[in-house]
């Protein structure tokens, strides 16, 4: 480890590139693994590396990739939520009934972001003022939530504007290109001291309270931004589809988990990194484009899916085993 | 005039006073040390100074001026830093980024981190941090932990810093650095407040000394002149009253326990044996490996000895299971937590460990159970009804549920850790009396216990710990608090030696 800070040299970069590259320690490994199945989905399918193969796969991974930031966000803050699902179908449906209808496709959008933003907000005021725990109070958000997405959009339906869907889910990367930004956005938040701070009001609540750190505000904020991501997504499938369905998160709730663990995000808080969540994510994706190309029934992917989780987590407890 | 002064201060916990009429003053550019005994009183004094809790009665001053809502925010603000000694660090953020944590320079609302650079450096280089200001604080040994600890304080250029037993986990040379910079500190005009149970290093680098015993000033003084013995009887010495049992020396008992070598957690390389019918005191202050004595002999926790001989076994128990079986009983310190399972009855608590020893087809039989468990509750003076949940029992009730629960087995050696912490006066007389009557019956008994009149009155050797090793084994002969106290803060003993 040979990534020493040069105090002389220039400004801001000497200290927080450093920062930056240590926190790549934790996940090389993962970043290899994905590097191994990108290459063996290339092979299985070579279309992958033409700009439409590309645009179809990132629009595959994109809402995955949402909901993983979504939920790392709130184990980083030593939450977890259960409520990931309904928040997207949640989006779905606002979407698909606003966005053609009397708000137009900015109120639409407005609507959603809107939503998901208040409900995270609450939900998080509930549990950092009230000091429930996170698994519970999402977990009865989760039949609310998804009991409103009912109540809005009893049966599938409504509709998502043809250009917008054109423009998320054609032929161009421009899911990419949004994911690309709104993880620029997460690397602007984490250099705010709000947003560094979620780091220590997860890990160690009573130290970060002790050092002055604002820790109701950090976690509520990171539940309200969690709630964005989670109906944002809910927005880009809907437009995938081009319509709205009141079920259609329910397999988002646990695969955000999965995602997050396998990108080596910890449950007891300020464990793990964005980075590691999101490779974590693209892992998840990958894993099921490469065994669907490689005709696993989709029953046998699920087992396949759920060993290499196990595996995946135990790897490290088994290194620390052995030590 | 004191930068910060407690006038008066008074602070009881659901009744139990903790400080009475305690007051100190922090003056500019004066070191000033910090004294007591286990539970004298020491840190509720230091949260009380920095806000973390309020006050029952007297007033907190800030310069000469009383304070009357103190808070960790009025704390800071006003130029206050305190050194926990449980850390407040975030393991995976960097050492600069704990550094700044909560005070970080902004520029148009991100931190700035080149501001941060220069500020976490500047106090680096002060505590002696060469380590990478990129580095994961969680990948820093304890002691590193505990110097980036203190440099957060600084990095808040505090008027007045309090320390508590920051040379806890440091070494040698780091010890060294921290004086060294205290002194620094000082010239600068920082009001230190220093608690250290290390006796030598409180008399070499402070300047006024301030001794509580049980939550009361026993002095407040200039250091130059006194001696460490006198300081040292200054923090003991409590009247035992009729609280103890009368004492008599056992006869010379084949021993059931006995080690060498032995290393369990931080204990290094103890060599002990345990005499049937004894009280055998573990004293030391809190934290020196005495509870991971315990653990590591009861096969809890991971453990390893030259040669170690326990009941009818000529090695190590391993596995609580077979400690057990080998009449090992443990009984600890949380019993909240590790000792009783609250929500169940006082019977079910009491027969749980003896379940596992009926046949497991056979079926339960509650008449027999019952009895058992009437006898014990009888025995142990235990009140209450049996089918109570013992989360309704008070905590000396509850303590004696716990040592109860052990006695179908019938175990020949009993190790206690702190038994009386949180117990009131009447139900402390009662377990002694036990503990009296269960050595006197043949069991072993090791008691670990902070309270030094209790290794004193109740015990027939008492082996003090320091820093995972045993620093001295006091024979009945030579016990009194100053020789234990003496030898738990490394004060050569005087009387002790023979």
């Amino acid at each position: 480890m040979s990534l020493s800070t040069n105090p002389t040299r220039d400004g801001v970069k000497a200290l927080y590139w450093p920062v930056q590259m240590r926190r790549n320690v934790g996940v090389r490994g993962l970043f290899l693994v994905i590097l191994a199945f990108i290459i063996a989905y290339g092979i299985l399918f070579p279309g992958l590396f033409s700009v439409f193969g590309f645009a179809k796969f990132t629009q595959s991974w994109f809402p995955l990739a949402l909901v993983t930031m979504a939920q790392a966000l709130l184990m980083l803050a030593g939450g977890i939520s259960l409520a990931i699902g309904p928040l997207v179908s949640l989006g779905a449906v606002i979407a698909a009934t606003t966005m053609t209808q009397s708000l137009g496709v900015a109120g639409g959008a407005a609507a959603v972001a809107l939503a998901g933003l208040l409900i995270g907000a609450a939900t998080g005021f509930i549990v950092v003022k009230l000091r429930l725990p996170a698994i519970v109070v999402t977990l009865a958000g989760s039949f609310v939530i998804a009991g409103a997405a009912l109540l809005i959009l009893p049966r599938p339906g409504g509709a998502m504007p043809p250009w917008v869907s054109n423009l998320l889910a054609g032929g161009t990367p421009a899911a990419f290109g949004l994911l690309v930004l709104i993880v620029l956005g997460w690397k602007l938040y984490l250099a705010t001291p709000l947003g560094i701070s979620l780091y220590a009001a997860g890990e160690n609540p009573i130290g970060a309270y002790r050092s002055g750190v604002p820790v109701d505000k950090a976690l509520i904020a990171a539940y309200a931004i969690s709630g964005l991501l989670c109906t944002g997504a809910g927005l880009f499938v809907a437009a995938q589809t081009g319509s709205g369905d009141p079920v259609i998160g329910q397999s988002f709730t646990l695969n955000s988990i999965a995602a997050a663990v396998l990108g080596g995000v910890g449950f007891l808080g300020g464990q793990g990194t964005m980075r590691g969540a999101l490779a974590g994510s693209l892992l998840l994706s990958l894993m099921i484009s490469v065994m669907f190309f490689l005709g696993f029934t989709p029953v046998a992917q699920y087992v396949a899916q759920g060993l290499i989780i196990v595996g995946a987590v135990a790897l490290p407890q088994l290194k620390g085993l052995r030590r | 005039m004191p930068f910060l002064a407690a006038r008066d201060v008074s602070k009881a916990f659901f009744g139990n006073p903790v400080l009475r009429g305690v007051s100190i003053a922090l003056m500019p550019g004066q070191i000033h040390a910090l004294l007591g005994e286990n539970g004298a009183g020491k840190s509720t004094l230091i949260n009380l100074l920095s806000g973390a809790l309020a006050i029952d009665s007297g007033a907190i001053e800030i310069d000469g001026q009383p304070i009357s809502n103190m808070s960790p925010q009025a704390a800071r603000k006003a130029g206050i830093a305190v050194v926990q000694q449980e850390l407040s660090l975030t393991a995976s953020l960097s050492i600069a980024e704990n550094i700044g944590l909560g005070a970080y320079p902004r520029r148009f609302g991100l931190i700035d981190y080149a501001a941060l650079e220069r500020g976490a450096a500047a106090v680096c280089r002060l505590v002696g941090l060469k380590e990478p200001l990129s580095t994961p604080v969680g990948l820093l040994p304890l002691g590193r932990r505990q110097m980036v600890e203190i440099a957060k304080a600084l990095y808040r250029k505090p008027r007045v810093l309090i320390l508590d037993e920051p040379t806890s986990s440091l070494s040698a040379s780091e010890t060294r650095t921290l004086i060294e910079l205290l002194g620094v500190l000082r010239c600068e005009g920082v009001a230190i407040l220093y608690i250290s149970h290390r006796l030598n290093e409180v008399m070499a680098i402070g300047e006024h000394v301030t001794v509580l015993k049980d939550g009361v000033r026993t002095a407040d003084q200039p250091l130059a002149g006194t001696d460490a013995a006198g300081l040292v009887r200054l923090m003991v010495g409590r009247d035992p009253g009729d609280l103890f049992p009368t004492w008599q020396p056992s006869a010379q008992t084949p021993t059931v326990v006995s080690l060498s070598g032995f290393c369990a957690g931080m204990v290094r390389d103890v060599e002990l044996t345990v005499r049937e019918g004894e009280v055998l005191g573990i004293g030391g202050l809190v934290g020196q490996g005495q509870e991971d004595l315990l653990l590591g002999l009861y096969g809890a926790l991971p453990a390893k000895a030259a040669s170690a001989s326990v009941g009818a076994a000529q090695e190590l128990p391993g596995s609580v299971p077979r400690a057990n079986s080998l009449g090992l009983a443990y009984i600890p310190a949380d019993r909240k937590r590790e000792g009783l399972h609250l929500i169940h009855s006082i019977l079910t608590n009491i027969m749980l460990p003896t379940l596992s020893r009926i046949p497991a087809l056979k079926p339960r039989s509650r008449s027999s159970e019952r009895r058992i468990a009437e006898q014990l509750a009888t025995r142990f003076m235990i009140k209450g009804d049996l089918s109570r949940p013992a989360q309704a029992l008070s905590g000396g009730n509850q303590q004696k549920v716990a040592l109860a629960k052990w006695m179908p087995q019938d175990p020949a050696v009993l190790l206690l850790n702190d038994p009386t912490r949180g117990v009131d006066v009447e139900t402390k007389r009662e377990i002694y009396a036990l503990l009296r009557n269960l050595a006197a019956a043949g069991k072993a008994v090791v008691l670990l216990s902070s309270d030094t009149p209790e290794l004193v009155h109740l015990c027939d050797r008492v082996a003090v710990m320091r820093e995972g090793r045993i620093s001295a084994l006091i024979e009945r002969q030579d016990l009194s608090e100053e020789a234990i106290v003496s030898a738990a803060v490394g004060v050569e003993p005087k009387r002790v030696a023979a």
